[in-house]
């Protein structure tokens, strides 16, 4: 253990390795920080780049793309009041009213040192709490792992989107596409039409360069009220030097929030398909709850910021705990990651951290070192920052789309995967519109096929079909699964009460006024 | 409930609509994963799985469909509104049209030239009209069509594709 530790080590902490990933978490920071690039799309495109790498180097990167990535949507939320990242909607709130009330520079340090601490405490939680789990995990049959991913699978669709149905059919949609090749038991083909185009199935990533960056990107284009508000608003000005010291004692002062933002977001990582984007809103909103002044929040109270920048930065190490102890990916960025792990010849799984030691130590060592990183390059390059963010929407879009281009094609060096990329990214976009959430859909061509290899698995080894109920993990994991749609119902019900409610006063107030007016 | 303008009826319908493609498309799928070769080897074939999946859209959409109409009733969009949101996506569909463009390309004008055009037209068509964003666009379209060819070519010796003429 000791030996894969150093040899851990030794990997992340070569030059050339700390300098790609200082690298990389400047590019993560700067992605995120553009409105409409999403953390997702950053770590996509960065994986070509990493083919070429040793595994250990290359997930290293990656690694420091997604921590500076989690803080990076911070600047254009403190500079512009635009999230740059849906992880950073909650920091708005406080971060732009601070910032305009002439204190960038305290802003941007309060968020740079909270998502720091948030990182650190999520790496923490990360080494205590996967190894036992993936200790238990290899003990699964495929029936436990067949339910796992049914619950999986549950949650992801009760969590994303307006409408649980949409849900429930967008992730079915992802499975569905993930049959199309070959079989992942026998190899026999399935669903290809003659077409050689799909005879090596639909690759995941092409899925979700498409689904997700090119949906995106293209939806960036419409004309929107964020867009205007974008164009139309001047940079704020003031006192930008980042008064480190103060922000570290003021915070430290009042650890509770930061502990408990940083908790919330490693347990919302945890659960697959929840992540930085609900965290920063749930701590938020746990802060201001506990706050003693509730009535300060929305307009520049610090803790605020530090709530919502510990709790969207802590999801990564909660979202890692599935990925490493389970194989199972939590979000579309660890999918990537996992895709990143599996291209360099690594089988993801339990077993993963006892044949890899020495990879699953480097990604806790690379985690922690990509955290320094982002506090000390957020903080010394706060003012190159404001500049990026005025990078024209006119550049942005189709600068990116042409590296979703390199990135699809990279990835097997084959042509064909162009033309699916602009299939795949046309349809995404569509169904992006008809509010079809994309996130399960991804899921599910991710988790799609581990589900049926361990579905006939288990059925290979034995035709009763009771085992997945009398066995009590599986049984556990089917139960909840039962009991995440349940409840996913009951609160899409009481939501759409809700908002009837809201609807109804509204319209009375109004027709109040226009009495009153009258 | 029924909407009340054409405009906000217009997603509901289209909503419906994708119901009825997703479901005949599902219900095609699941029968002709019905009729792969059931395995000696093992209880369940190649083709029960996806079975089970598309049957399940299929389901799941009649479902959505029925309880769509139950709640609010049948949308009544116009064709005027759809093609005034159409008009309205312009800047998105001619994106859309030149990056399919350029992906069908790919193959025969090779990635430089591919992507310089790409970029060129694209930016073009977004930018405003000012002599200087003229150069700002020729200047993007070469960094990043040259750039990554070489990048990838020497770095890491991944050949992005070249012309065939």
């Amino acid at each position: 253990m000791m030996d894969a530790f150093l040899l851990a080590l030794g990997g992340v902490t070569e030059p050339y390795t700390l300098m790609l990933m200082a690298v990389a978490t400047f590019a993560g920071i700067v992605a995120a920080a553009i409105p409409g690039f999403t953390i997702t799309m950053a770590i996509v495109l960065t994986l070509p780049l990493t083919f070429a790498m040793p595994p250990m180097q290359g997930i290293a990167v990656m690694l420091s793309v997604y921590v500076g990535g989690l803080s990076g949507g911070l600047f254009s939320a403190a500079l512009l009041g635009i999230p740059g990242t849906p992880s950073a909607v909650a920091t708005t709130f406080d971060a732009f009213p601070m910032a305009r009330s002439g204190q960038p520079g305290r802003a941007l340090s309060l968020g740079l040192f909270a998502s720091f601490v948030g990182s650190l405490i999520s790496i923490v939680v990360l080494i205590v709490a996967a190894p036992p789990l993936a200790l238990l995990a290899v003990k699964l049959g495929p029936w436990e792992y067949f339910a796992l991913i049914v619950f999986a699978l549950t949650i992801i669709a009760s969590l994303v989107g307006d409408s649980l149905l949409r849900g429930l059919i967008a992730g079915l949609i992802g499975i569905g596409i993930a049959t199309i090749g070959p079989d992942p038991l026998m190899a026999r083909e399935r669903f290809t039409f003659g077409y050689e185009l799909l005879t090596a199935g639909i690759p995941f990533l092409v899925v979700l360069i498409g689904m997700y960056a090119m949906s995106q990107l293209l939806s960036e284009l419409e004309p929107t009220s964020a867009s205007q508000q974008a164009s139309s608003s001047s940079l704020v000005s003031g006192d930008m030097r980042p008064h480190l010291w103060d922000v570290v004692m003021s915070t430290l002062r009042k650890p509770f929030n930061i502990v408990r933002s940083s908790l919330l977001g490693v347990f919302i990582g945890a659960v697959p398909g929840a992540g930085s984007s609900i965290s920063n809103l749930v701590a938020y909103d746990q802060a201001k709850r506990a706050s003693k002044h509730p009535e300060t929040f929305g307009k520049g109270e610090p803790e605020g910021v530090v709530a919502s920048e510990a709790g969207n930065s802590s999801t990564v190490g909660g979202s890692l705990i599935p990925l490493i102890s389970l194989g199972i990916p939590g979000s579309p960025a660890d999918a990537v990651l996992m895709a990143a792990i599996m291209v360099h010849g690594i089988s993801i799984g339990p077993r993963l951290i006892l044949d890899h030691p020495d990879l699953v130590y480097s990604m806790f060592i690379a985690m922690a070192v990509a955290s320094f990183f982002m506090l000390f390059i957020g903080i010394l390059m706060m003012r190159a920052f404001m500049r990026l963010l005025n990078v024209p929407k006119y550049i942005v879009v189709p600068v990116v789309l042409a590296c979703c281009a390199i990135g699809t094609y990279t990835l097997n060096n084959r042509l064909s995967d162009l033309y699916l990329l602009a299939a795949i990214g046309t349809i995404g976009y569509l169904m992006k519109k008809l509010d079809y959430p994309l996130a399960p859909l991804v899921l599910g061509v991710v988790l799609g096929p581990i589900a049926e290899t361990n579905l006939r698995r288990a059925f290979q080894t034995s035709a009763d079909w009771t085992l997945f109920f009398t066995r009590p993990i599986s049984a556990l994991l089917l139960t909840l699964a039962v009991v995440s749609v349940a409840y996913s119902i009951y609160s899409y019900i009481r939501q759409r009460r809700l908002l009837a409610q809201r609807a109804e006063a509204a319209q009375n107030s109004a027709y109040q006024d226009g009495v009153s007016q009258e | 409930m029924e909407r009340k303008s054409p405009d906000a009826a217009l997603v509901p319908t289209l909503q419906l609509a994708s119901y009825v493609v997703l479901a005949t498309g599902a219900i095609f799928m699941a029968s002709r994963a019905g009729s792969l070769p059931a395995s000696r080897w093992e209880p369940m074939g190649a083709g029960t799985f996806p079975q089970l999946i598309f049957s399940s859209i299929a389901v799941l959409c009649v479902a959505a469909f029925i309880m769509e109409l139950a709640k609010r009733g049948i949308p009544r969009t116009t064709l005027h509104s759809a093609w005034r949101r159409l008009v309205a996506l312009k800047s998105v569909l001619v994106n859309l049209g030149l990056f399919i463009a350029y992906m069908i390309s790919m193959p025969f004008a090779g990635f430089i030239l591919g992507t310089f055009c790409y970029l060129l037209l694209a930016q073009l068509f977004l930018a405003p009209r000012r002599p200087v964003t003229l150069l700002i666009v020729v200047g993007v379209a070469l960094l990043f069509s040259i750039g990554p060819y070489y990048l990838f070519a020497d770095v890491f010796s991944i050949y992005l594709p070249r012309a065939k003429w």
